[in-house]
């Protein structure tokens, strides 16, 4: 009773978001830490990216590094990496930026090892020199095409050398009181509750802001973000939206479904010492028939209503070197009576019994219902018989890359938007799956890719390592996420920033 | 067997110190269970994206090998100097969690228990006074009616129709994020929005507050209700056939007046206790209310602090939590052994 | 209380307690008994569902296809599917009954552990006191206070690392929060009994130690047990819902289980899709009404304290210790 007192007058409540040149980001992703030397996560980069410069950045649309702090980047020779300042360039704290700056935020990344950060893609960093204002040097310790696109990374932003604001040479700065270069100022951080964003007056790059306030909201299920975008409490919301949310947001009057390429994927690996199979060429059949056999197109629509595309390479579609070996190899859709081939040529006995691990609580409720999906495909064919497995995340990934688990589910997303991280990570010796995958020639290609700055040789060498990879089957690509965000009417600019890069880049966003 | 004559003092400080190994208990059976779960806050943010063998050389600097002794020593000095430390993940000090995330436990705790006691009392005493009438059995089923449905899912349609079909209300949050802005750059005296909003004389932020407070409020407090029910009726049930109520029956005083001036006041006096210890799992429970309607408050902290491992931040919150029920039920006892001198032993 | 002299058939007095609450349940009349009765109906209904899951099901709780056909997702309740489809394409109305074997055989573990844990320690705890009553209330009273859904998240992710998730370590995980309950609440009343002159009396004439506590103290404590482990099935089934609402619970591709449909359907809601988690919501506060009824109506029944007509004063009920 106490509801109907209440209620009286409250209609029309919530749509008080409509003041000048804010706009309203609700997302479930929340952020470890607003200095880039203990940031190593999405939701962190989305603000650092937007509070700090870096050297270099992928411009929209883009899959390659660009100056934005820096004028101009080149290999001076393999090893040695040379920038040249802008002049000019000022933190909002009224402090110079200059190479000294440059070299402290590395030389801190490195020192300060934050165990949440990323200063492990720094490893093939020797030394930073910094001669003379303009000019930072990297002496690299070995060739390393894939360097300009790590300095993208938000975990190597610029911060205060000196200044009011200094960071210290080895501490983290808290993420309440940050200062960078960018094209905003922190107003205020309530972790995870809100993050505010203001334009910076200080700002002299070439495109600053197209609003003046960022407001970030956190929110804990995403049925509550979907809610809030439909009563006007937010303008955007993403990351992430449910694939029913945003099947339902399609037809809703006043918001709008954005989504672009994105280079999230999922794929299934196997662990080639505990798969079944009892010589490697019966395993490999195996692997080859899991691939015959899964239909991606299936997945995508009936679980993630159209959501996300069909995979069929390890290295996602809207990156450069991307193509579709899988498809070439094993077809666009499953293939049975080759499935059924391909053991019976290998010896293998049919019913192949299968445990596949899948955990819930990592990568989003629908996982279950994508696994679900995967182990009816394969048990239909009458080829496999799927024992599904899961157990809580943090166990899971201990348990998968200690040599547990003979096939399981995983994720990857981008360290920095290049192959390399889409097949070095994967199918070198050394990976972090541990799977006792080993094959000679494709270490060779991709040390041979690492190396080279030629595009012709890199293009050679990843059709070539793609092809393997779907020959071999380490792993099998699932599926590759759209990003998507839902919009109120009126917001544009959302669209321009969906690229590969993954960077949410607040400032071309408007609202009229 | 109870010992006559004990003094209050005594007993209120044998009290004090049998408290004292409880809380030693609650410290360490927190740790343990924290170091026995398998992973860490490492694992947890980075198993996937970087080798089994980097996870384990940042755990390391991390600090996260040292021997299970030494981080106990440490744990337990640190709680008892009061010094709970900094979240591993996010970098934030425990203090200002339970400041931020605690306040709004306790704004929503606080305002559903006054709900609860509104609902629950008038049910509970017109049940036990009208026994075994249609008015008892309807209290009753409600009571355990509304006992029986989860939070979560009287919150679930309470969002459904007060917030999605009739628009009425706010679903989800503690405020709209543009009054939380608003909030965060004025005074914030005491954290609870109700009282900052008011002090500052910032009466939209008020309005707007209140809005999103009555959807949780109002489930949680009607789900508490259940049990107050239950208790006052039988409470009720058992005074109205005491001594004196008798005696005042005789004397003919109405029943009206009988049931509440005398019987309900003594009634009370367990209510008050169980009220209590309701109030204090009431912030235990807190996870659920919050996970439905996305309030910032300790409970959904603590669970993804839990998915995260983070050690500190767990046993930072459940040490404070801990102390406060702890406190809560001495507060009780004390309270009772003051009115009833029976109950010193 | 003359039932007490060591004399007579073993078995009629071991189960002369539970005799006696026999006899006072074929007594009950008016409203108790109604409540009692409708209680036992409702846990009846679902209990006949849990066992029969299979043959009253249309469908299989993961079956998303007949014959070839993929069933619709989301599809609003029809002929086809009588309380629609999920967003798995899964029968609704089968996975609500299915879900009523995964909360009974929960609850049924969880109670039946709880009961041999809890009863036991409470009985030697009281019985014996000294340091190890005392340990054990600290012990227990820390349990207590712990946040209990914390607990049993964190117990769930314990034993999911060791067994793997599913019934069992859910059904336990449940366990740790009630033990403390069981043991509380017969504990306390052991020490009153202790004192009874019946049980006096078999320790003057000598009887083990073991005779007396097995015999007489468990015999009249053994009564307040049948209330509480109503009562605490009823809170055992929430309890399991919370674990699934939050994912901690037992995962689709095992069993269906109500709260974890409800934790899908708040997805759902959104886009007016209200039948995903209308039916396990239901089937929750349905069933666990059915279980809260019993135990009332049993309190009601066997606990004398608000029994009309009786003159014996008033003492704290039962069920005031077990909330």
């Amino acid at each position: 009773m106490a509801v109907v007192v209440f209620a009286l007058g409250v209609a029309g409540c919530g749509s008080s978001s409509s003041s000048g040149g804010t706009i309203i980001r609700g997302t479930t992703d929340k952020p470890v830490s607003y200095d880039p030397a203990g940031a190593y996560d999405l939701p962190s980069y989305d603000v650092i990216y937007a509070v700090y410069q870096n050297l270099l950045t992928v411009p929209p649309g883009g899959n390659t590094a660009q100056p934005e702090a820096a004028q101009s980047c080149t290999f001076k020779d393999p090893t040695t990496y040379e920038c040249t300042m802008r002049a000019g360039d000022k933190f909002s704290d009224g402090s110079t930026l200059d190479s000294k700056d440059v070299k402290f935020s590395f030389d801190r990344n490195i020192k300060i090892k934050d165990p949440n950060g990323a200063s492990s893609l720094l490893a093939n960093v020797k030394s930073i020199d910094a001669p003379d204002p303009k000019t930072v040097v990297f002496n690299l310790a070995a060739p390393d095409a894939t360097f300009p696109l790590v300095l993208t990374a938000a975990s190597f932003a610029i911060v205060p050398a000196d200044g009011p604001n200094a960071y210290a040479a080895d501490k983290l700065q808290p993420s309440t009181s940050i200062t960078g270069s960018g094209r905003y100022t922190l107003a205020s951080y309530k972790p995870s509750t809100q993050t505010v964003l203001q334009k910076s007056a200080g700002y002299s790059g070439t495109d600053p802001a197209k609003n003046d306030q960022v407001i970030i909201q956190y929110y804990d299920k995403s049925s509550a973000l979907k809610l809030a975008l439909q009563n006007g409490e937010v303008d955007i919301a993403y990351r992430s939206l449910s694939p029913t949310d945003v099947s339902s947001l399609k037809g809703a009057s006043g918001v709008n479904i954005v989504s672009g390429t994105g280079t999230e994927i999922r794929y299934l690996v196997f662990n080639t010492r505990l798969q079944p199979g009892s010589t490697d060429a019966q395993k490999l059949a195996v692997r080859q028939a899991v691939a015959q056999t899964v239909d991606r197109a299936a997945i995508a629509k009936d679980v993630y209503n159209g959501t996300v595309k069909p995979l069929y390479s390890m290295v996602p579609q809207g990156l450069k070197y991307a193509d579709q070996a899988f498809l070439d190899a094993y077809g666009a859709s499953p293939n049975l009576a080759a499935a059924k081939k391909t053991l019976a040529d290998a010896g293998v006995k049919t019913p192949v019994p299968l445990e596949v691990w899948w955990t819930p609580s990592h990568y989003g409720p629908s996982s279950g219902d994508e696994y679900a999906a995967i182990k009816q495909q394969l048990d239909d064919s009458g080829l496999f018989n799927v024992t599904l497995k899961d157990t809580e995340w943090t166990q899971y990934s201990t348990a998968a890359f200690t040599n547990k688990y003979p096939a399981y589910q995983l994720g990857w997303f981008p360290d920095y938007p290049d192959a390399d991280d889409y097949t070095a990570s994967f199918y070198s010796k050394d990976s972090f799956l541990n799977i006792g995958y080993n094959n000679p020639q494709m270490e060779k290609l991709l040390a041979d890719e690492k190396a080279s700055t030629s595009d012709a040789t890199r293009q050679k060498d990843f059709t070539q390592i793609q092809k393997i990879g779907a020959q071999d089957v380490p792993t099998v690509p699932i599926w590759q996420a759209d990003q998507v965000a839902a919009v109120r009417d009126g917001i544009t600019g959302v669209q321009e920033t969906f690229d590969p890069s993954f960077i949410f880049r607040y400032w071309l966003i408007s609202k009229n | 067997m109870a010992r006559q004559g004990t003094s209050l003092r005594t007993y209120v400080l044998t009290r004090i110190a049998l408290s004292i190994p409880t809380v030693l208990i609650l410290l360490t059976m927190v740790f343990l269970l924290m170091r026995v779960a398998p992973g860490n806050p490492i694992q947890a943010a980075l198993g996937g994206h970087v080798s089994e063998k980097q996870i384990q050389a940042r755990s390391k600097r991390a600090g996260y090998d040292k021997p299970i002794v030494t981080q106990y020593v440490n744990y337990l000095g640190d709680a008892v100097t009061g010094h709970l430390g900094n979240s591993l993940t996010d970098h934030r000090s425990i203090g200002s969690i339970l400041v931020e995330n605690g306040s709004a436990t306790l704004e929503l705790s606080i305002a559903a228990f006054a709900v609860a006691l509104v609902v629950g009392l008038s049910i509970g005493i017109l049940a036990g006074r009208f026994r075994d009438s249609p008015i008892d059995l309807g209290g009753r089923l409600f009571g355990i009616f509304i006992y029986a449905a989860p939070v979560f899912f009287t919150g679930f349609l309470a969002q459904l129709f007060f917030s999605h079909t009739l628009g009425w209300l706010p679903s989800s949050g503690r405020v709209s994020p543009l009054t939380e802005f608003d909030l965060s750059q004025g005074a914030q005296p005491t954290h609870f929005y109700l009282i900052d909003s008011l002090v500052t004389g910032n009466f939209s932020a008020f309005w707007d507050a209140v809005q999103h407070l009555i959807l949780p409020a109002v489930t949680l407090g009607l789900l508490i209700s259940g049990v107050l029910i239950r208790l006052v009726r039988v409470n009720l049930m058992q005074t109205m056939k005491g001594d004196y109520v008798e005696a005042a029956r005789a004397r003919g005083i109405s029943e009206r007046r009988v049931v509440i001036k005398h019987a309900f006041r003594n009634a009370l006096v367990p209510v008050v206790t169980v009220a209590g210890l309701q109030f204090a799992t009431l912030l235990g429970g807190a996870i659920l209310t919050e996970e439905t309607f996305n309030w910032p408050g300790i409970g959904s902290e603590l669970v993804r602090y839990l998915n995260e491992r983070d050690y500190i931040a767990v046993q930072g919150i459940v040490t404070v939590f801990a102390i406060a029920v702890v406190v809560v039920s001495l507060l009780i006892d004390l309270v009772n052994a003051f009115v009833d001198p029976r109950v010193r032993y | 209380m003359a039932a007490a002299v060591p004399k007579g058939s073993a078995k009629a007095r071991r189960f002369a307690g539970l005799r006696r609450m026999v006899a006072e349940v074929r007594a009950a009349r008016g409203v108790p008994k109604w409540i009692l009765y409708s209680g036992i109906a409702i846990v009846a209904f679902f209990v006949i569902l849990a066992i029969f899951a299979p043959l009253i099901a249309p469908y299989g709780f993961d079956q998303v296809q007949s014959g070839a056909v993929r069933f619709p997702k989301q599809a609003a309740p029809s002929g086809a599917h009588l309380f629609g489809t999920t967003v798995q394409s899964t029968d609704v109305l089968s996975r609500v009954i299915f879900g009523s074997r995964t909360a009974l055989e929960v609850v049924l573990l969880a109670v039946v552990i709880s009961l041999f844990v809890g009863v036991p320690l409470g009985l030697i705890s009281g019985y014996l006191g000294g340091k190890l009553d005392r340990g054990l209330v600290l012990i227990m009273d820390a349990l207590f206070a712990f946040p209990y859904l914390l607990l049993a998240i964190v117990i769930a992710f314990l034993l999911s690392d060791k067994i793997g998730q599913g019934i069992v370590t859910a059904a336990v995980s449940i366990t740790v929060v009630y033990v403390p309950q069981y043991f509380r609440v017969v504990r306390n009343h052991v020490i009153s009994v202790r004192e009874e002159p019946y049980v006096e009396a078999a320790r003057a004439l000598g009887a083990k130690r073991r005779t007396i506590v097995g015999r007489y103290v468990f015999q009249n404590v053994i009564q307040n047990v049948p209330v509480i482990a109503t009562l605490n099935a009823a809170d055992a089934i929430l309890t399991l819902a919370a674990l699934g609402f939050l994912g901690y619970g037992i995962q689709p591709t095992q069993a269906a289980e109500w709260g974890y449909d409800i934790s899908r359907a708040i997805d759902d809601a959104g886009a007016g899709i209200w039948w995903t988690g209308l039916f396990p919501g239901l089937a929750i506060v349905l069933l666990v009404t059915g279980f809260t009824l019993v135990g009332e109506g049993l309190n009601d029944v066997l606990n004398p304290v608000i029994r009309y007509r009786r003159i014996k004063p008033p003492q704290i009920p039962a069920d005031e210790e077990a909330s």
